[in-house]
């Protein structure tokens, strides 16, 4: 599991406000993008442990350099199919905040394309209707090249709150035969 | 741990390994009064004790006392390092009577 | 005494005297002359300063004695509080404050606090009518029982050295403190000249209680420090310790009144103190004079008879030595921020998954000497990563014997006789939940005292021992830590508190609740079910509280009670960190770990038991019925199945399960890794940990699948031999 980018020179360039900074990835056919502040590495896919009785977007857990990382594909939480395997598959280490502690959670991908800078004149508020996934996941819709990259609220896609109560509801089931 | 090594119906000989801190200290009365019990020459090693605190100090002298008492010998033989030390510190040396190593400077 | 422990501890608790400090004297300008306000900030500064005496803090002793003869001045009513010096003192709190962070820092105040305490100093002077910046060398530090230290040069003994007598209380080892340690604490400002163990009320090792003080000591010290430092030496065991204190040339006749208020025979006594130097033969006799003068009860036929005897005193009569230097005996001990350790154990995870693939490398690679190597490397890889789990982990014995002390003076204020057995001693946790579990547990073991073990009349009518039993037990399994309070008292009285609970409205009055649910009640706020309040518990504020503590420690409480029997509240902990002892299992592409400790044996699946398990969940283990689940199923694992399945059998406590897995993969040493948030309720699993090929496998939590095995096989009705 080599890091393939290191994010932390990354973060220390961003500093005004205006422009920031996201890193885009491909899910199925669509273009997202996450702020890199909150990226905080980028490896292979590879060595999943399943967890059992979770919902099906929890992939399983990683051993991240001796700390073990819950793995979401971020695909099956947008309620579509879950991700195929390819060689091109990363994992993205985004930090989330929980409580008063932050925790690291991976994030299947098909592929990591590139670094951009978004000025904040470029994003336009999330639409009303008609995205393909949840608006409460929905950062805004960054306009680059012409065309719109769906930028995530990481906080509320891979809330550990909201997580662990599907976790705990599914997690339950092994009393059911 | 302590064990026993030899045993002689009239003599006893052990060893007391490790802590005789406050930790252990209920054990290892437990530990050293049977000997008393069953031997009337009774003999403590005490080389492998590797930390000794006042509740330590009081098993010595307690056990000293309970032998002295009834009329049999107990001694304590090669005093580890901690064990000299705290002697020293408490100047205790001529009670328990026993021959002490000194250590040399510089060594231990 | 873990000095490095004690200096936490007096850390934490300076900062909290702070804070209460603080929030009297802003306070105190309302409530003007309000004694108990005063006294409250006078004894937060006494405390903070007699304790840093203890670990050599000058600079805190130096500063807060000032305040505090400042604050001495208040209180005896010579002084008016005003605002002026209100904020003088807040200032002088600060300072304290500042003066406290830098002995957790274990570093010395710099230049700049410096100057800011001599300023303060300076100002606080100003009120002792002192302006010239001498600070006053009688504190407010009286020691009970000193003798007067007037000197008149006439009756003046002739030694130029302190003398220091002490008797320590019964209690003190079991209160974590070492006699020996304040002994030893002397020697860093001052030297003992002599030093005279009293060894007299030591009993013989039959009737030792071996965790009860009797020691004491006779010392004669010699040291440039004034009283009020060497009284603050003894400041945490002056509560229940004799410590008496002679400044040089002290009066003959206060020698007396020394030999008079110790315990230890009289003619004894005065040998000890000749063997210590501080009094010459003549000037003994001379007290002994006066005292015969004085129509003692102690005749001379006695006296006589006491000298001849070979004593424990005599024995070491001649022996001049020369005071070692202190700083052998100092144990070495380093502070080391946690962060670090953390850092250092999730490198020698990585190390130790590294070692692993190199291992494997070496063995497909062929080459002789290189597997050599890389099992050499292995194992000191193994070594490291052991020791270095161990830094952080501790006994939870020093927590449990601080329960001595309390359920001792619970059981006095109750009027019960209440025994404390501990057990579990040496099982280790984490130093993080160590520090935080205390509290939670003071009130379980108050909780039990008072509401749990009934009055001895009661016990004697219900033919059980008027004696009752408290019993502190803790052990690792699978994953975590397992506290228990235990008492053999009354039992939960399930009606009561069912009713309790539909009067304050917790529960619906037709609600239809398990036993375990109804006990779970008394954890809800507000509920409290004593039937008369008592001031140690049943205030209704508690229980609530400590399941709340438990809960953020990502724990759980849960209680086991028979009527007329007894009540257990177990604790269940995670470690953050800890080895445990792992059976590692496959299951179709997964591995599970299995705590060993758990597993009674193994044995293959018979096919006849496998055809029988479509119809019925057990199989015969030499004619008992086994319980089993096949893990495939329950955590719904796909893949191929195996020709051939295995059962381990494990065992919680009565119950035994069998669990079916497809391989068994051995023994190995495994390091616990939480599992975060996200799958803390994870029905079955425990923990994680890392294999040696990097990748995770889950640790099973043994009792909960115990427990749905049982449960499974009691809807089906199996009965269970």
């Amino acid at each position: 599991m080599g890091a393939l980018v290191k994010t932390d020179g990354l973060v220390a360039q961003v500093q005004a406000a205006e422009i920031q900074q996201y890193l885009t990835f491909t899910l199925g056919s669509e273009m997202f993008a996450v702020g890199t502040l909150s990226v905080k590495e980028i490896i292979e896919y590879g060595q999943l442990t399943e967890v059992p009785m979770m919902p099906d977007f929890i992939r399983g857990v990683i051993n991240l350099r001796g700390a073990v990382v819950p793995v979401i594909d971020l695909s099956a939480r947008f309620g579509r199919n879950a991700t195929e395997i390819t060689r091109r598959t990363c994992i993205v280490i985004i930090e989330v905040p929980s409580g008063e502690e932050k925790q690291d959670i991976g994030v299947v991908v098909d592929a990591v394309s590139e670094v951009l800078e978004i000025p904040a004149s470029e994003i336009e508020p999330a639409p009303a209707f008609g995205a393909k996934i949840r608006t409460d996941f929905i950062h805004g819709m960054g306009k680059v090249n012409g065309k719109f990259v769906i930028l995530l609220d990481v906080g509320k896609v891979l809330s550990v709150e909201e997580i662990s109560t599907l976790a705990s509801v599914s997690g339950q089931g092994a009393s059911a035969q | 741990m302590a064990q026993q090594e030899t045993s002689k119906i009239a003599t006893a000989q052990f060893a007391i390994e490790g802590e005789m801190t406050i930790y252990r200290a209920a054990e290892l009365k437990q530990v050293i009064l049977p000997h008393i019990d069953h031997a009337n020459v009774i003999e403590i090693d005490l080389s492998k004790v590797s930390e000794i605190d006042s509740s330590g100090l009081q098993l010595l002298i307690a056990a000293k006392l309970e032998a002295s008492i009834r009329d049999k010998q107990l001694h304590f033989v090669g005093h580890s390092k901690p064990v000299l030390e705290l002697l020293d510190l408490c100047d205790l040396g001529g009670f328990f009577g026993d021959q002490v190593v000194i250590f040399p400077h510089g060594t231990h | 005494m873990d000095l490095d422990d004690a200096l936490k501890t007096y850390i934490i608790e300076s900062r909290e005297l702070l804070e209460q400090m603080e929030d009297a004297l802003l306070r105190i300008e309302q409530a003007q002359d309000d004694p108990e306000i005063i006294n409250a900030i006078f004894r937060a500064a006494h405390t903070i300063k007699g304790s840093a005496g203890l670990f050599g803090l000058e600079y805190i002793v130096a500063f807060t004695h000032v305040a505090e003869s400042v604050l001495d001045k208040v209180r005896s009513n010579e002084l008016r509080i005003d605002p002026e010096l209100v904020a003088l003192l807040l200032e002088s709190r600060d300072h304290i404050g500042t003066l406290v962070e830098h002995a957790a820092q274990g570093d010395e105040p710099d230049a700049d606090s410096d100057r800011q305490g001599a300023g303060l100093i300076a100002r606080l002077n100003t009120y002792l009518g002192n302006p010239t910046g001498e600070t006053t060398a009688q504190g407010g530090m009286p020691v009970e029982h000193a003798p007067q230290i007037e000197r008149e040069e006439t009756h003046s003994v002739a030694t130029d050295n302190w003398h220091i007598s002490l008797r320590f209380g019964n209690d003190t080892l079991r209160n974590g403190m070492d006699p020996l340690s304040f002994v030893r604490y002397l020697n860093t400002f001052g030297r003992i000249i002599q030093i005279v163990t009293v060894v007299e009320a030591v009993p013989p090792l039959s009737q030792l209680d071996a965790e009860s003080c009797h020691l004491g000591f006779e010392i004669s010290f010699q040291t440039e420090a004034d009283k009020a430092t060497i009284e603050g030496a003894f400041e945490f065991v002056r509560d229940d310790c004799l410590v008496y204190i002679m400044p040089p040339h002290s009066k003959v006749a206060e020698y007396l009144d020394l030999i008079r208020d110790l315990p230890e025979e009289e003619m004894k006594l005065g040998e000890m103190l000749v063997k210590c130097g501080t009094l010459t033969r003549d000037e003994l006799a001379k007290a002994l004079q006066k005292q015969v003068e004085e129509q003692r009860p102690i005749g001379e036929v006695l006296l006589e008879d006491k000298i001849v005897r070979p004593e424990v005193v005599a024995a070491a009569l001649d022996r001049q030595k020369q005071v070692k230097d202190s700083k052998s005996t100092e144990s070495s001990l380093i502070r080391v921020d946690a962060e670090k350790l953390d850092q250092l154990i999730n490198l020698i995870g990585e190390l130790t998954i590294a070692s692993a693939g190199t291992a494997l490398v070496a063995q497909r690679a062929g080459i002789s000497e290189l597997q050599e190597a890389a099992s050499t490397l292995s194992r000191l890889v193994e070594e490291v990563r052991d020791s270095a789990l161990t830094l952080r982990m501790v006994q939870i014995g020093a927590t449990f014997n601080r329960f001595q002390r309390v359920v001792r003076d619970v059981s006095k204020e109750l009027g019960k006789d209440i025994e404390l057995v501990i057990s579990g001693a040496e099982t280790e946790l984490d130093k993080t939940v160590v520090e935080k579990i205390g509290d939670p547990l003071t009130h379980l073991v108050r909780n039990s005292m008072d509401h749990g073990i009934e009055s001895a009349e009661v016990r004697i009518a219900n033919g059980k021992p008027a004696r009752g039993t408290l019993r502190l037990n803790a052990y690792h399994d699978s994953g975590s830590i397992v506290i228990e309070v235990g008492d053999d008292g009354g039992g939960l009285k399930k009606d009561k508190i069912l009713q309790k609970a539909i009067e304050r409205g917790l529960v619906a009055p037709d609600a239809n609740l398990s036993d375990k649910e109804i006990f779970n009640l008394i954890f809800e706020a507000g509920f409290s079910t004593a039937d008369t309040v008592s001031n140690l518990s049943g205030r209704g504020v508690g229980m609530d509280v400590v399941r709340r503590n438990i809960n953020a420690l990502r724990g759980s409480i849960d209680i086991e009670s028979v009527q007329g029997q007894g009540t257990t509240m177990r604790i269940r902990l995670p470690l953050t960190l800890a080895i445990i002892d792992g059976f590692l299992v496959g299951v179709g592409s997964s591995s599970f770990v299995i705590p060993l400790d758990m597993v009674v044996e193994c044995i293959e699946l018979s096919d006849e038991d496998r055809r029988a398990g479509e119809e019925r969940n057990y199989l015969s283990l030499r004619g008992q019925v086994l319980p089993y689940m096949r893990l495939r199923d329950t955590f719904d694992i796909r893949g191929d199945t195996v020709r051939r399945e295995n059962v381990v059998v494990v065992q919680y406590g009565n119950a035994r399960a069998g669990l079916v897995v497809d391989a068994l993969q051995g023994e190995f040493q495994t390091v616990i890794k939480p599992m975060g948030r996200i799958f803390s309720h994870v029905n079955g699993i425990g923990g994680s940990t890392i294999l040696g090929s990097g990748e995770v496998a889950l640790i099973l939590d043994v009792p909960r699948l115990v427990q749905l095995v049982s449960t499974q096989a009691e809807k089906s009705g199996l009965e269970l031999a």
